[in-house]
């Protein structure tokens, strides 16, 4: 019994002990920039669900002497569109890149409790993003398109009217479905198309909803998403089809937390800089072609 | 003469003695082959579904064998997550169910009821509400967790309210006279809880415990989703969706899983049969 008694009494201690940790280290630094350049890495928060943008590299394995947090993931364990700007924003600051993996709707939602510094995820901005993150300048743009069954034999927008289609949950994409242009909050010249009324379907990921479709459920006829991922399940062999040309263009770019407690400010000016000379020496549409085989990184006209 | 007739009999009752349990181990090993038979079958049937072929008519399941091979490493990489959660949850949950049990057997009423308050209020609301819950709401107390402590305190937490019915059952078991015959040899209460209740009421737990152990860690699955622990369920989930592959992915987990509760089902029975030496 003795020994039991002592075994519960370090178990206590120890989770204790390992919990107060979780707290993390009193820091000198008065605002982000300095904090993060102090740890010697940067925490970007992305959603590894989506190739070519974000995606595990199941084969890398961990740095030994990596300075990344154990339940984050180190550069060599992760790849992407996504990744790589991620990559160049710690390169330019001089600090190791880490990524935290939440689910995205923790992303969206703001109050990050500094469990992560930025989020390099292809995040459209918003208007009511706006209220509650602080977003960089553009780093690329993509074009929404509604993909449906290939077999389905619809031609245009108007042939979807009164059909289901499904989007990715707290997506643009399901904003846009709903006719929600408040939310969606993109200027006029960048909306092609109104959305046709339909029976909307939100489903966790935009990627449950072509997968349903492979899968041979019929419960919609297809799903909006960005026209990357829908050429990237064309690629894997799925049975669906572009329905037209594109719906709307979101910009994507990098986000901070209001929240935050050490200001934002100073990192931001830095991301911004950062992306305008990639955008302007090249870079960012040398990755762009890299991952996506096509310069997405050009504002639409 | 009546004497040897005697030894005759015994003889042949012996005889017949042990051909009837030779007859009782024989049919024993009969049953055993066959159980293990069937088995076989049953997995061969199993494994037929998902062979992509169509055999007399019927349909099976095709799925992407060279995603399986090419992924099955590393979803099986999540093992030491989903034990280390599952490990850590478990001896939180013994402590919290102890506390939980003792305090259900207590005469003073605050104690009493924060320990049915406990039990009731995690009883009463989901899992993956909870773990939602630890990781969302502490970070406004300033309390901020990481996904694995968070995981941890909400698995603990609901299992210790599960497990302390286990307990009060256990304690409930020893009898009391045993308590009454303490007494009488001069043992404080507190003494004959640790010297008599205790030890007999934690062996009638431990086969429960291992039941729970084990549903356990399929329930640390869960934690997955706040995305800070990269168990077996979260591997399978994100390379499932970014290749678009999720069938297989969740079916390789599927099979990890499987395997983990058949490897604890059987130190399980290992361990009630070595508890159960104790009893004659």
């Amino acid at each position: 019994m003795k020994r039991l008694y002592s075994v519960l009494v370090i178990g206590i201690a120890a989770s204790l002990m390992l919990a107060a940790c979780g707290g993390g280290g009193a820091s000198k630094a008065d605002n982000l920039l300095d904090a993060i350049k102090e740890r010697g890495y940067i925490l970007v928060s992305t959603d590894p669900n989506y190739e070519p943008q974000s995606f595990l590299n199941t084969a890398g394995t961990r740095a030994s002497g990596t300075k990344c947090p154990s339940d984050t993931l180190t550069t060599a364990e992760m790849q992407g569109f996504d990744v790589d700007v991620a990559k160049a924003i710690g390169d330019s600051l001089a600090v190791e890149t880490c990524f935290a993996t939440p689910s995205w709707d923790a992303i969206t939602a703001g109050s990050w409790a500094d469990k992560w510094d930025v989020s390099v995820g292809s995040m459209t901005i918003t208007p009511a993003r706006q209220a509650i993150l602080d977003f960089s300048v553009p780093y690329y743009y993509t074009p929404a398109v509604v993909a449906v069954r290939a077999d389905s034999g619809f031609a245009s927008l108007e042939d979807l009217e009164g059909e289901s289609l499904c989007a990715g949950a707290a997506t643009t994409y399901e904003s846009w479905l709903n006719h929600d242009m408040e939310a969606l909050g993109l200027p006029d010249s960048s909306v092609y198309a109104q959305a046709p009324n339909v029976t909307v379907v939100a489903l966790e990921t935009d990627q449950e909803c072509a997968q349903a479709i492979a899968a041979g459920r019929e419960d919609f006829v297809g799903y909006v998403t960005s026209e990357t991922v829908v050429d990237a399940n064309i690629a894997a062999g799925f049975p669906v089809v572009k329905l037209g040309s594109p719906v709307y263009s979101e910009d994507l770019a990098a986000s901070f937390d209001k929240s935050s407690t050490l200001p934002t400010d100073t990192l931001r000016a830095e991301v911004d800089n950062l992306f305008k000379a990639m955008h302007n020496d090249g870079r960012l549409t040398a990755i762009s072609d890299q991952w996506f085989g096509a310069d997405l990184t050009q504002a639409p006209k | 003469m009546a004497e040897s007739t005697i030894a005759r009999d015994t003889a042949e009752q012996v005889a017949k003695g042990n051909l009837l349990y030779e007859t009782q181990q024989r049919q024993a090993r009969h049953f055993r082959a066959n159980v293990a038979l069937s088995w076989g079958i049953l997995l061969l049937i199993l494994l037929f579904l998902f062979s992509g072929q169509s055999f007399l008519g019927i349909k099976t399941i095709q799925l992407d064998y060279e995603f399986i091979r090419s992924n099955m490493a590393f979803i099986g990489r999540g093992i030491n997550d989903t034990l280390l959660v599952s490990v850590l949850s478990i001896i939180l949950a013994m402590i919290l169910a102890l506390l939980a049990a003792l305090g259900r057997l207590s005469t003073i009423p605050p104690v009493y009821a924060l320990s049915t308050f406990y039990v009731s209020l995690i009883r009463g609301t989901p899992l993956y509400l909870q773990i939602f819950f630890f990781f969302l709401a502490l970070p406004q107390l300033g309390i901020i967790l990481s996904g694995l402590w968070a995981g941890v305190l909400a698995l603990g937490l609901n299992y210790g309210a599960y497990m302390s019915e286990i307990f009060r059952a256990g304690l409930s078991s020893v009898g009391k006279g045993q308590r009454e015959a303490a007494m009488a040899l001069g043992m404080t209460p507190s003494q004959t809880m640790k010297r008599i209740v205790l030890p007999q009421a934690l062996r009638f737990a431990i086969p429960p415990i291992g039941n729970d152990f084990i549903a356990m860690t399929k329930d640390s699955a869960l934690v997955a989703a706040t995305g800070f622990v990269h168990e077996i369920m979260w591997n399978a989930v994100k390379v499932g969706r970014a290749q678009f592959r999720s069938l297989e992915a969740l079916i390789m987990a599927a099979i990890f899983y499987w395997m983990m509760t058949l490897i604890l089902s059987y130190l399980q029975s290992k361990i009630e049969t070595r508890l159960s030496r104790g009893d004659r």
